[in-house]
C-alpha cells in the first residue's frame, strides 16, 4: 500500500513535468469519449430510442462503462505497454526488485491522465439520473458500486491475459484488442441491442454484461431483455474477479515459463 | 529530373511496407470485428427499413477497410525530429515537405492495398444483410477511386502539419493526438456521417474531415446528378489544395528556423 502511493505520487509528478503536454494529453482523452458520446447522441436523435431503451437510460450504461474503463486503464497502463518492456529489458528489472511483480507492473505506470474520461463517465451518469429521477436506496448504490468494482476487476483481468500472452509471442497480438476495446465498444450500449452470439459473447464469455449491464438494469428499474432471475443478482458480478483471479494463476504460470529476449 | 527523386521515395517505402503482411493480418481480424459491432447495432436501430440499413453497412465497411489510412504510419520523421537528425534530412538537395509526402503516399496505398482482399474475404463470412453493396454502377466506381486518391492525398497533409507543429513543440503525442482524434470523429469512422441528423449535413460535409473517406464513400454508393458530383469533387480539391498550401507554408518557416537539439 505504501509503495502504491509513493508510485502514484511519482506518477503524478512526472506527468507534472510537462504540464502542457498532460494538459493536452487529457484534453484528448475528453476528445475521444466526446466522440463516443456525440455518437450516441447522434444516433438518438436520428432514431429516437434504441430497442426498448430510452435515451436517458442508454446514457447511464455508457457513463457506467466508460468510468469503469478509464479506472481500469489508470490502473493498468504498465499491462498496456507490456509487450514494448518485455522488449526492452524493463521487465528483467523488476524481476530483480523484492516486490510483488504484478504489483510493480500494474503500477510502473499508473496513469493520472484518465481523470479527464472518468470526469464524462460520472457527468453522464449524473446527468441521466437527474433525467431519469432514479430513487436512490442503499441497496441500489451498493449494488451499483459492487457490480463496478467487480467490472474493473474483469477488465483487469483481460488487459492481464494480454500481458501473459506477451510471454509467449514478443510481439502484442492486436486481436486481444478485441475483448478490452472491443468490450467497451460493445458494451457502452445495452448488450441485448446486439443479436444473439454477440449477447452471449460479452455476457457468458467475456462477462462484461453480466458484471455491469445486468446489475445496472436493475438499478434502472428495467430488466434486461433475456434477463437473469432477481436473485441471482447480486452474484452475477462475481464473474469479475473470478475472472481475475483466473487471469492472475495464468499470469504467475507465464512468468515461471519466461525467458528474457536478453539485451 | 528533379521529380525523380520523388518517384523514387515513394517506390522504396512502397516496397518496404510490403513487408509487413504477417503484422497486417492481426489488425484486419480485428477490424472486421469492430465492423461488425457497428453493423449489428445499426441493423438494430434501423428497424428493419432495408434501404437505408443496407447503405449504412456499406458505409462502416469501406471506413473499415480504409481505416489505417488515417494515421501517420511513418515513425521515421517523427523519430528523425526527436532524435535531431532531421539535420541531415535538410543536407538532402530535394525538396523536404515533397520528399515526405510522397513517402507517406506510398506507405498509405501499400498498407491499403495489402488489406483490401483479406478484409473483403472476411465480410463475406457473415450473412449477407450485413456485407458490402457493390459501387452503385461503373462511374461511381471510377468517381471514387479518384476521390479516394484526393482523399489519401488531403491525409497525408493533414499528418505532416501535425509532423509540422511536433517539429516545433517536440512533442509528439499531446496535439497530434487530439487532431487525429478530431479526424476520426469528423471523417465518419466513429459513427458515418450519412447518420447525422439532416439538419447538420451541409455543415457537416463541407468541412475538410468529410473529404478524406466520407466524400469518396458518397460517390461509391452514388450521386444525385452529375452537378452534385462535381460540386462535391471540387470540394475535395479545393481543401487539398488549401492544405497542401498551409502545409508547405508552416514546412518552409520551419525548417529555416529550425533549432537541432542535441549533439
Amino acid at each position: 500500500m505504501r509503495y502504491m502511493m509513493n508510485a502514484m505520487r511519482m506518477n503524478l509528478r512526472r506527468a507534472a513535468q510537462y504540464r502542457a503536454s498532460f494538459l493536452m494529453q487529457i484534453c484528448s482523452q475528453i476528445v475521444m469519449t466526446g466522440g463516443d458520446l456525440w455518437a450516441m447522441l447522434m444516433l438518438l436523435e436520428r432514431y429516437g430510442r434504441m430497442g426498448h431503451w430510452e435515451g436517458r437510460e442508454i446514457l447511464f450504461f455508457f457513463g457506467a462503462m466508460h468510468l469503469v474503463f478509464s479506472v481500469t486503464e489508470m490502473i493498468n497502463r504498465g499491462l498496456g505497454h507490456f509487450g514494448s518492456s518485455i522488449r526492452s529489458g524493463a521487465f528483467d528489472t523488476m524481476l530483480t526488485r523484492p516486490r510483488r511483480l504484478l504489483t510493480q507492473v500494474l503500477l510502473s505506470e499508473l496513469d493520472p491522465r484518465r481523470v479527464g474520461t472518468m470526469a464524462v463517465g460520472i457527468t453522464a451518469m449524473a446527468v441521466a439520473t437527474a433525467l431519469i429521477g432514479i430513487e436512490w436506496t442503499v441497496w441500489k448504490v451498493l449494488l451499483l458500486l459492487w457490480s463496478m468494482t467487480a467490472t474493473v476487476c474483469l477488465m483487469l483481468g483481460l488487459f492481464l491475459l494480454e500481458a501473459v500472452i506477451c510471454f509467449f509471442s514478443v510481439q502484442s497480438i492486436e486481436m486481444v484488442n478485441i475483448l478490452t476495446y472491443g468490450g467497451r465498444q460493445t458494451c457502452q450500449y445495452p448488450v441485448d441491442l446486439y443479436p444473439d452470439f454477440i449477447r452471449i459473447l460479452f455476457t457468458y464469455v467475456v462477462p462484461v454484461a453480466l458484471c455491469l449491464q445486468y446489475p445496472v438494469s436493475r438499478v434502472l428499474g428495467r430488466p434486461m431483455a433475456a434477463g437473469i432471475p432477481d436473485g441471482l443478482l447480486w452474484l452475477c458480478p462475481l464473474a469479475g474477479p473470478g475472472f481475475l483471479a483466473l487471469m492472475t494463476l495464468f499470469w504467475c504460470f507465464g512468468v515461471r515459463r519466461y525467458r528474457s529476449t536478453g539485451s | 529530373m528533379r521529380y525523380r527523386a520523388y518517384t523514387t521515395a515513394f517506390r522504396v517505402e512502397a516496397r518496404q511496407q510490403t513487408r509487413y503482411r504477417g503484422a497486417a493480418m492481426g489488425g484486419i481480424v480485428t477490424q472486421v470485428f469492430f465492423g461488425l459491432i457497428l453493423v449489428a447495432l445499426y441493423d438494430t436501430l434501423s428497424g428493419g427499413t432495408d434501404e437505408g440499413f443496407r447503405r449504412t453497412a456499406t458505409y462502416v465497411w469501406l471506413q473499415q477497410i480504409f481505416f489505417r489510412a488515417y494515421f501517420n504510419l511513418d515513425s521515421e520523421l517523427n523519430d528523425q525530429v526527436m532524435t535531431g537528425n532531421v539535420a541531415y534530412s535538410m543536407l538532402r538537395p530535394v525538396d523536404l515537405h515533397s520528399w515526405w509526402f510522397w513517402r507517406a503516399m506510398a506507405q498509405k496505398i501499400i498498407t491499403i492495398a495489402m488489406r483490401i482482399l483479406p478484409m473483403l474475404l472476411l465480410q463475406l463470412l457473415l450473412p449477407e444483410r450485413w456485407r458490402l453493396l457493390p459501387p452503385a454502377d461503373i462511374p461511381a466506381f471510377v468517381q471514387f477511386a479518384f476521390s479516394l486518391l484526393i482523399g489519401f492525398m488531403i491525409i497525408c497533409q493533414i499528418n505532416l502539419i501535425c509532423s509540422a507543429i511536433s517539429m516545433r513543440t517536440l512533442d509528439n503525442k499531446g496535439i497530434t493526438a487530439m487532431i487525429n482524434l478530431l479526424m476520426m470523429i469528423l471523417a465518419g469512422n466513429i459513427i458515418p456521417l450519412t447518420l447525422v441528423p439532416d439538419r447538420l449535413q451541409t455543415l457537416i460535409r463541407l468541412q475538410p474531415f468529410a473529404q478524406l473517406l466520407d466524400a469518396p464513400i458518397r460517390m461509391y454508393q452514388g450521386m444525385a446528378s452529375p452537378g452534385e458530383w462535381l460540386a462535391a469533387a471540387a470540394l475535395q480539391l479545393g481543401w487539398l489544395v488549401l492544405l497542401w498550401g498551409l502545409c508547405r507554408w508552416m514546412w518552409s518557416r520551419n525548417l529555416l528556423r529550425i533549432e537541432v537539439q542535441g549533439g
